[in-house]
């Protein structure tokens, strides 16, 4: 038993902080470079869960939680499970109930159908972006009937990326409010100085500890066929899309006056969480 | 990162398991002081007879010897099997003995550590005073030095099991004019010493653990001064750390049983139908998950690192007040029946009741918080 990472581990994920700081910071999430898919493509993140790479999942979810944090585009997600599960080597973009996300370059979509992952094929539109400035989107008046993906795991993986991402999306929150709060001066006095503010900004810590610890203990139990990995990945991905909703609204409040704005970047995770919600979303059922 | 045990771990596990299945007495711990004393030190010394007590504490002293990572599987076993709660032995078992083992000298160590693990010397905490709650550093009283001895007065407060104790862990101040935590010391005090008057205090869960403790001139040997004299500060933070540490695996595990409990009386009675209640069960279920993941973590930090770090604080903050979540919807669930309740009862009541102690006792979720900010994520001191 051990749930911290190895040193190849960590070698791997400081090198994927280091090139998306280079290539795709937060800052200028709601403007990608139209280059940012060859690169992801060329480093590799988009195929490296592809079942001869033999990446294992407690691996991948350290990566994406990263990707996460700079709010990566949602289809990296759906591209790497449909990787992995169906050989598709194309970009493949996230289908909601009623939407597609990031349906840039690709006909193809994937979600969750029933708790059933399954690809559908959609008409290509021109998207835009919704109230996730960091993502485009399309409506589907009506979801074409998905094909199915005849391996039970797939939903599994598709909702722990998810998960790991919103870990990512409530680490950047947390992470900026913290900062803030060092800085800005009121009452002659950094505000982190203040109980009330230290108080929100250890909430933010304690939610995103929580969402990265069972995120791991989910990777593991998918890694090793545990009985109760559904369970164990539902749990992380509710826990993740709470710690990245509550976060991103108190990264606001850290943030008072400035936080309200377009123009400062705490909007763009509460907006990136309340979108993750709906990908691979969990049910009441599947906790109990 | 795997959640596998080695065939090694795995084995020690079923052992753990064999034995509590055969050894976990059928009646619960009783609620009479007296006679859950008697049943506390009965319980320990069969734990320890069997090879059970001080499963990570050295050889030497009477423990095992054993990896962290048994200590979890045996805690994990023990909470599984319902076996009961230590009880009086409680602060020798869980912090005074961990403190003795990184501060003490070896004398001391020979001497306490197997009578603690035998249960021939109960112990009790002596920090918190009327006027130092919180803000432990205000502590005020005094420990004159006289020769080779301290002159002890003052008093101390909500202090566990000191009307049963043989032994306190005792933080005072030692040098005249100190101030903060400079000064301190923490001293092996014999609680049967002349000048010591212990105090009852009922708590609102009707149990009488709970005592004030005074001191008039009580002398104490200079030797008992444990990490040195004016290091206490230092020596008690230690003592915290393990309570805030890995002490709380039976306490989660616990939880866990507690949430499908509680899903099964909700089935039961119908309840679960409303969502309200099926949500919230949901949620508990899996931050229960998360507790134990969470713990993993971090006692796989302290096995590469060798001390909890700050983030020892997320995990006091998170479980107690998850705690305190779980005990709230045991009484919800019982709806009008809880008003039938009476001091004596142990039952989901006395639970509740009893449970407010997790968020304040041992540094509350607020000073937790503190630590969180200012040690865990570097925002600047408060005070």
């Amino acid at each position: 038993m051990d749930l911290t990472p190895n040193d190849e581990q960590e070698a791997l994920r400081f090198a994927t902080i280091a090139w998306l700081e280079g290539n795709m910071p937060l800052a200028e999430a709601r403007n990608r470079a139209p280059t940012l898919w060859s690169g992801m493509k060329e480093m590799g993140w988009l195929e490296m869960t592809r079942p001869e790479m033999g990446l294992d999942h407690a691996t991948e979810a350290l990566i994406f939680a990263e990707l996460g944090r700079f709010l990566a585009p949602v289809a990296a997600l759906s591209t790497a499970v449909a990787a992995r599960w169906t050989g598709l080597l194309d970009t493949v973009a996230v289908a909601l109930r009623g939407h597609v996300l990031d349906p840039v370059g690709t006909t193809s979509a994937l979600g969750l159908f029933d708790g059933k992952a399954g690809l559908i094929e959609f008409a290509a539109e021109s998207a835009t972006p919704g109230l996730d400035l960091s993502t485009l989107q399309v409506r589907l008046d009506e979801m074409p009937s998905p094909s199915l993906i005849d391996e039970p795991l797939a939903a599994l993986h598709f909702r722990l990326l998810a998960a790991a991402y919103g870990v990512g999306c409530a680490e950047a929150a947390g992470d900026m409010a913290t900062e803030y709060a060092k800085v800005r001066e009121q009452f002659g006095k950094p505000i982190g100085s203040f109980q009330a503010i230290k108080h929100i900004c250890a909430d933010m810590a304690v939610r995103s500890q929580v969402a990265r610890s069972q995120l791991y203990y989910a990777a593991c139990a998918l890694d090793a066929g545990d009985a109760d990995t559904a369970f164990y990945v539902a749990a992380a991905k509710r826990l993740a899309d709470q710690a990245a909703l509550e976060n991103g609204r108190a990264n606001i409040q850290v943030h008072g006056g400035i936080g309200m704005t377009d123009e400062a970047q705490p909007h763009l995770p509460l907006k990136r969480a309340h979108l993750l919600q709906f990908v691979a979303p969990v049910e009441t059922a599947d906790l109990l | 990162m795997d959640i596998g045990f080695s065939a090694e771990e795995q084995r020690f596990r079923e052992e753990c398991r064999d034995w509590l299945h055969s050894n976990v007495p059928d009646e619960r711990r009783p609620l009479d002081a007296a006679d859950a004393l008697e049943f506390d030190k009965a319980w320990q010394r069969r734990l320890f007879d069997a090879g059970w007590a001080g499963i990570n504490w050295p050889a030497e002293y009477g423990g095992r010897g054993f990896s962290i990572v048994q200590q979890v599987i045996w805690l994990e076993e023990y909470a599984k099997a319902k076996a009961p709660w230590i009880g009086a032995n409680f602060v020798g078992v869980n912090h005074g003995g961990p403190t003795l083992i990184a501060n003490a000298t070896d004398e001391q160590k020979a001497f306490h550590l197997p009578r603690i693990l035998k249960a021939e010397a109960i112990w009790c905490q002596g920090f918190s005073e009327p006027g130092a709650g919180s803000d432990l550093a205000g502590i005020k009283t005094r420990g004159r030095v006289e020769g080779n001895e301290l002159v002890v007065n003052g008093s101390k407060i909500w202090t566990s099991f000191a009307h049963v104790a043989d032994y306190q862990e005792l933080v005072l101040r030692t040098e005249e004019g100190s101030e903060r935590h400079s000064g301190l010391s923490w001293v092996i005090c014999d609680m049967h010493a002349p000048g010591i008057t212990v105090r009852p205090i009922r708590k609102m869960s009707g149990m009488t653990e709970f005592c004030e403790v005074f001191y008039d001139d009580v002398h104490i040997p200079i030797e008992n001064v444990v990490g040195g004299l004016g290091n206490g500060w230092t020596v008690a933070m230690s003592t915290l750390s393990f309570e805030r540490g890995t002490g709380f695996i039976a306490d989660q595990v616990k939880q866990a049983q507690e949430v499908e409990d509680l899903i099964e009386t909700a089935t039961g009675n119908g309840m679960i139908g409303d969502n309200r209640i099926a949500e919230e069960l949901a949620q508990l279920r899996a931050e229960v998950a998360a507790a134990r993941a969470m713990t993993y973590r971090n006692i796989s930090e302290v096995e590469k690192r060798g001390q909890p770090g700050p983030e020892a604080s997320v995990i006091r903050v998170f479980t107690s007040e998850l705690g305190r979540r779980i005990e709230t919807m045991g009484v919800r669930l019982m709806g009008e029946e809880m008003l039938d309740f009476r001091y004596g009862d142990d039952d989901q009541v006395q639970d509740y009741l009893r449970g407010f102690a997790s968020t304040i006792a041992g540094g509350s979720s607020q000073i937790q918080r503190n630590i969180i900010g200012e040690r865990m994520l570097g925002l600047p001191r408060s005070r």
